[in-house]
């Protein structure tokens, strides 16, 4: 354990010092912010305009944010060859890629919280709360980048960055679109079908975690009213988790195999 | 007999490389044994296989024949890699630490507890003299500073044998002497070193036996003293005319196939093995000149080592490798 908090804690301090996880950093919270201008557009609608667009904000930095650093984080150690100096350590190569993952992990509840904190802020300027709902869509926001992180690490254990960045971006666009995909396998009928059925049952079901304005369990979820009960949170939450370790250790197996040249 | 530390037996590796999976044999037969103590040093040119042999025995890269131990253990496993430390070829490290940071991060990885961890770390980077530079990033470090570092990296583990992939290339004069004096202090510790280069004189210095690798395979393996010949290879004899302002020649008729060159003290003969040196100096100093100096010179390891990279098979033969 001592081994994978090491690499953990080193792949959260390389995070903390890097420049461009700043500037993605602003870039969100100055979008947050914006939610305050583009309220005042509407009509006495600030706060729900606020809590809208800034887990809009939330969710796309924190998906860009996800992406660039899953796809950097094996495929930095082999470019820059620090994992010529690592791995001969008395280190599993699995117990690195975990190390990592953990690693990458802090690292996003940290991005993903401090925008949740700047949202938090804001709608108390205006004279409103965050609330239980807003709490439980920013921690679905967070298993949702831990998914796709996990998918942009497993790309980059064998592909560029640049392909690994457009597999992940692709699955999460595809990712989000599941129902839809869904109800058009059950339209074709037959073999297309089940083939879709198969397809849906592998695509990792990202609309799961934004799921204000669906019809779940044929109540309208919304960020604005009770949201999703504790039941919808825990099963989302193991599948998301479940999801990423399935995932990750794919990576592993990836990376076990690897001859570092 | 002292025991084995390290051995390699029939190492083999072979890449696909493209989309046609074209076989690059990069190393064809390796094998040898490092013994407890002693510095090893794996020589052979540019491109011969050490780095990739270097890299198999240190579980970067999979064999295709062959096997490696350390002290036993198989390569590559946990136990194996708790028994040694490595230095790569080129310092590749987290250039956003210090050296603080980075030997504390390689001190867990390599299981030592936190305030053992603290104090090696000290003691480390004051032995390798960066005592000045503890808490600097090592981004802004210069290359032989960083080859420091990887050596205080290397012995964060407390490590039996030390394993050094071209510890002097690309180091000045200065620096490349301090890391020969640490190996050779690291042998003084009873620790055993195994590097590879192609420095030679470096290897004159310091090692004790040696492995030498053409084209993918060891072709020499033994100490120095029995790999180089002891007989004498040719003779350099200094000459002087013993009357200097006479401005007369100086120097007996030149043997076959000896050579001379004229410096502003003199002359500079070297006579092949095969000439009789006794009967040579009583002819040169029956023709007025004054001996000033006679240098007997045996094979050097750079003598040995061109023999063996010219003869059948030692030179790097592309297609050989590329089959």
């Amino acid at each position: 354990m001592r081994r994978i908090w090491a690499i953990a804690r080193n792949t959260f301090r390389e995070a903390v010092r890097n420049k461009i996880l700043y500037s993605l950093l602003f870039f969100a919270v100055l979008l947050i912010l914006s939610a305050v201008a583009v309220g005042k557009l509407s009509l006495h609608e600030e706060l729900r305009m606020t809590r809208d667009v800034g887990l809009f904000g939330i969710d796309v930095f924190g998906v860009i944010i996800a992406i660039f650093v899953g796809v950097n984080l094996l495929y930095k150690e082999l470019d820059l060859k620090t994992v010529y100096t690592i791995l001969p350590k008395p280190l599993y190569r699995w117990e690195f890629v975990l190390g990592k993952w953990l690693g990458m992990l802090l690292t996003l509840a940290v991005e993903v919280g401090v925008m949740g904190l700047v949202l938090a802020l804001t709608l108390w300027g205006q004279g409103g709360a965050f609330d239980a709902p807003m709490g439980k869509a920013l921690w679905l926001l967070y298993v949702n980048v831990v998914v796709v992180t996990s998918i942009a690490v497993f790309f980059s254990a064998f592909s560029s960055p640049f392909l690994s960045g457009f597999f992940a971006l692709g699955l999460f666009v595809v990712g989000r679109s599941v129902p839809e995909i869904a109800a058009l396998g059950e339209k074709m009928g037959g073999g297309a079908a089940l083939v879709v059925k198969g397809l849906v049952a592998v695509l990792p079901n990202l609309h799961l975690f934004y799921p204000s304005g669906s019809i779940i369990n044929a109540e309208a979820v919304s960020i604005h009213t009770e949201f999703v009960g504790a039941a919808y949170m825990t099963w989302t939450t193991v599948y998301g988790i479940g999801y990423s370790l399935v995932v990750l250790v794919l990576a592993m197996l990836v990376f076990r195999k690897r001859d570092f040249v | 007999m002292s025991e084995v530390v390290l051995r390699a037996a029939e190492l083999a590796k072979t890449f696909r490389l493209g989309f046609l999976r074209k076989k690059i044999n990069a190393v064809l037969d390796v094998s040898f044994e490092v013994r407890r103590g002693e510095i090893f040093g794996f020589l052979g040119p540019n491109g011969a296989g050490k780095t990739t042999t270097l890299k198999m025995l240190m579980g970067l890269i999979f064999p295709s024949r062959g096997r490696a131990e350390v002290l036993g253990l198989p390569v590559p496993s946990l136990a194996a890699k708790r028994r040694l430390g490595y230095l790569p070829e080129t310092p590749y490290f987290y250039d956003y630490l210090s050296p603080e940071e980075f030997l504390d991060l390689v001190g867990a990885l390599s299981d030592v507890p936190r305030a053992t961890r603290r104090e090696r770390a000290n003691r480390l980077i004051g032995r390798v003299g960066l005592d000045h530079a503890r808490g600097r990033p090592l981004r802004k470090f210069s290359k032989g500073m960083l080859q420091r570092v990887g050596i205080a990296q290397a012995l964060m583990g407390d490590p039996e044998l030390v394993v050094l992939d071209e510890p002097m290339t690309g180091l000045d004069p200065l620096g490349r002497k301090e890391i020969r004096d640490l190996i050779v202090e690291l042998r003084g510790e009873g620790r055993t070193v195994f590097y590879s280069t192609h420095i030679l004189p470096d290897v004159e210095m310091t090692c004790d036996r040696v492995a030498m690798i053409f084209a993918g395979r060891t072709r020499q393996v033994g100490p120095l003293s029995e790999l180089l010949s002891a007989r004498v290879v040719s003779t350099e004899v200094r000459l002087a005319a013993k009357d200097p302002g006479s401005g007369g020649r100086i120097g007996p008729p030149l043997p076959p196939g000896a050579t001379l060159r004229e410096t502003p003290e003199g002359l500079v003969i070297e006579l092949p093995a095969e000439v009789d040196v006794d009967a040579f100096l009583q002819t040169a100093l029956g023709s007025g000149a004054r001996i000033l100096a006679v240098v007997p010179r045996r094979e050097s390891l750079e003598d040995f080592f061109v023999r063996q990279a010219q003869s059948p098979g030692g030179e790097k033969d592309k297609e050989g490798k590329a089959a």
